[in-house]
């Protein structure tokens, strides 16, 4: 459009390109810093992204597979990872209380037995959504030991304001010795 | 303006937004589908391939070599509760649930009702019904009354009488306390402590597919089956989903709950 400045007798024209290449380089600016913060918090914070698809049937889970109620829980792996495995459905997690070691590599998998859910642990950056038909797996590590709370975050019916569970973060020696003693741990009171 | 094509290769404005677009587009594809993906360790984004698919989205395997899960020391329910399920029975199904019910009539009564402290089963939901004699019949359920009786059930047979049960007319209690306001735990629940409200699956505020209808159901029976889900005797809530409710539940509460239904 403004290239016509160069025919038009009137200043104002090249006052109006001169304007408009400022704007263009603002924006092409603006579009540079947002793909370059996508780039450092993808490589450096986020978990989630890129995401890990795997689908379930959200009706059978209780029935085989991985989620069924004896293999819900902490897990440690042959390598000295550890997994957890939870079920979040109406209007509570299972298990209700998640016990992990601090300071050593952790996997979550988790699904939904019948609406979405999500989950965030308080203090640290993990937040995912639970949807039922979906595994969301990722990945973490706790610093240090500690308590933290478990909540749902995304409404999931009227019983949704109970919806929560603990997770402990226990020190290794301690969560290793525990694990000695069960195939898969948790730390809620029977 | 002068009459220069907007849309052309020699308008140089037009080149260099429509050109600068672009590789921003290439650039941002690459970063989202190579560059991001292939900074995680999973073995499923190494290689470009594997990377696009990943980052696209196409579903896979992402725990292959997880240690094998551990089987149930005991039977669980392997019932798959859907909300449609059931909802439209047959008149024939109906009618053979009747004629099948006869065996129950001795503790359930001849309506589905009766007053010997066994739950009283007319108008209840049908998938409860379907749920409670799958899980009787494979052990999920223990009752040494009711595993006898389910024990030549067909699948058939169980939904027929679950139709039929569904069918019946409800019972109508309501004794002079059936009106009593419902107790905190009934209408709000106790969400400090993990407890959602009865009433957010068992009606009066919403149902849950398989959560059965409470109301003028025996007091005895209401608080035994509490206790047994909340000391771990009952086990065939479906992923625990009523164990970790009761489980976080006083002695107080457990009576309150249990009377205000009976009552109703």
């Amino acid at each position: 459009m403004s290239s016509s400045s160069a025919y038009d007798p009137h200043e104002s024209a090249k006052v109006a390109a001169r304007i408009e290449q400022r704007w263009a380089l603002v924006v092409v600016g603006i579009v540079a810093v947002l793909v370059a913060m996508v780039i450092f918090t993808g490589l450096h914070w986020a978990m989630m992204p890129p995401s890990r698809v795997e689908t379930i049937d959200p009706t059978t889970l209780h029935v085989s597979g991985e989620f069924v109620e004896s293999n819900l829980g902490s897990t440690v792996e042959q390598d000295g990872s550890v997994t957890v495995r939870l079920v979040a459905q109406q209007y509570s997690f299972t298990p209700q209380c998640i016990v992990v070691p601090a300071k050593t590599p952790i996997i979550f998998r988790a699904t939904s037995a019948d609406v979405v859910h999500g989950m965030l642990i308080t203090d640290t950056n993990i937040n995912s959504m639970l949807e039922p038909g979906y595994i969301s797996t990722f990945k973490t590590r706790f610093d240090k030991p500690g308590n933290h709370l478990m909540p749902c975050h995304e409404f999931c019916g009227l019983g949704h304001e109970a919806m929560w569970a603990n997770v402990k973060v226990v020190d290794q020696d301690t969560f290793f010795k525990m694990a000695a003693k069960t195939r898969r741990l948790s730390c809620v009171n029977p | 303006m002068n009459g220069q094509r907007l849309v052309s290769w020699r308008n140089p404005w037009f080149v260099a937004s429509v050109g600068g677009t672009f590789a921003v587009l290439v650039f941002s594809a690459f970063v989202g589908f190579v560059w991001l993906p292939s900074a995680q360790d999973d073995e499923l984004f190494k290689g470009l391939l594997n990377a696009i698919c990943s980052a696209a989205g196409v579903p896979r395997s992402w725990l292959a070599n997880a240690s094998p899960p551990v089987p149930p020391s005991s039977p669980v329910s392997n019932v798959a509760l859907t909300p449609t399920m059931l909802s439209k029975p047959s008149d024939a199904s109906t009618g053979r649930g009747a004629t099948l019910a006869l065996r129950c009539t001795m503790c359930h009564g001849a309506r589905g009702v009766s007053a010997a402290n066994t739950p009283n089963l007319a108008g209840q939901y049908a998938p409860s019904v379907y749920k409670e004699l799958r899980d009787f019949q494979n052990g999920a359920r223990v009752s040494a009354i009711m595993a006898p009786m389910v024990v030549g059930l067909s699948d058939q047979d169980m939904r027929d009488l679950a139709a039929y049960y569904a069918f019946l007319p409800r019972l109508s209690v309501k004794t002079s306390h059936g009106n009593a306001e419902a107790p905190d735990v009934v209408a709000t629940g106790a969400p400090m402590r993990n407890i959602a409200p009865c009433a957010s699956c068992h009606g009066g505020l919403t149902d849950k597919v398989g959560a059965p209808w409470l109301n003028g159901q025996p007091l005895t029976y209401l608080t035994s089956q509490l206790n047994a889900f909340a000391t771990g005797k009952r086990r065939n809530d479906i992923s625990e989903q009523m164990r970790n409710v009761a489980r976080q539940m006083t002695p107080n509460e457990i009576d309150e709950a249990a009377k205000y239904y009976a009552a109703q």
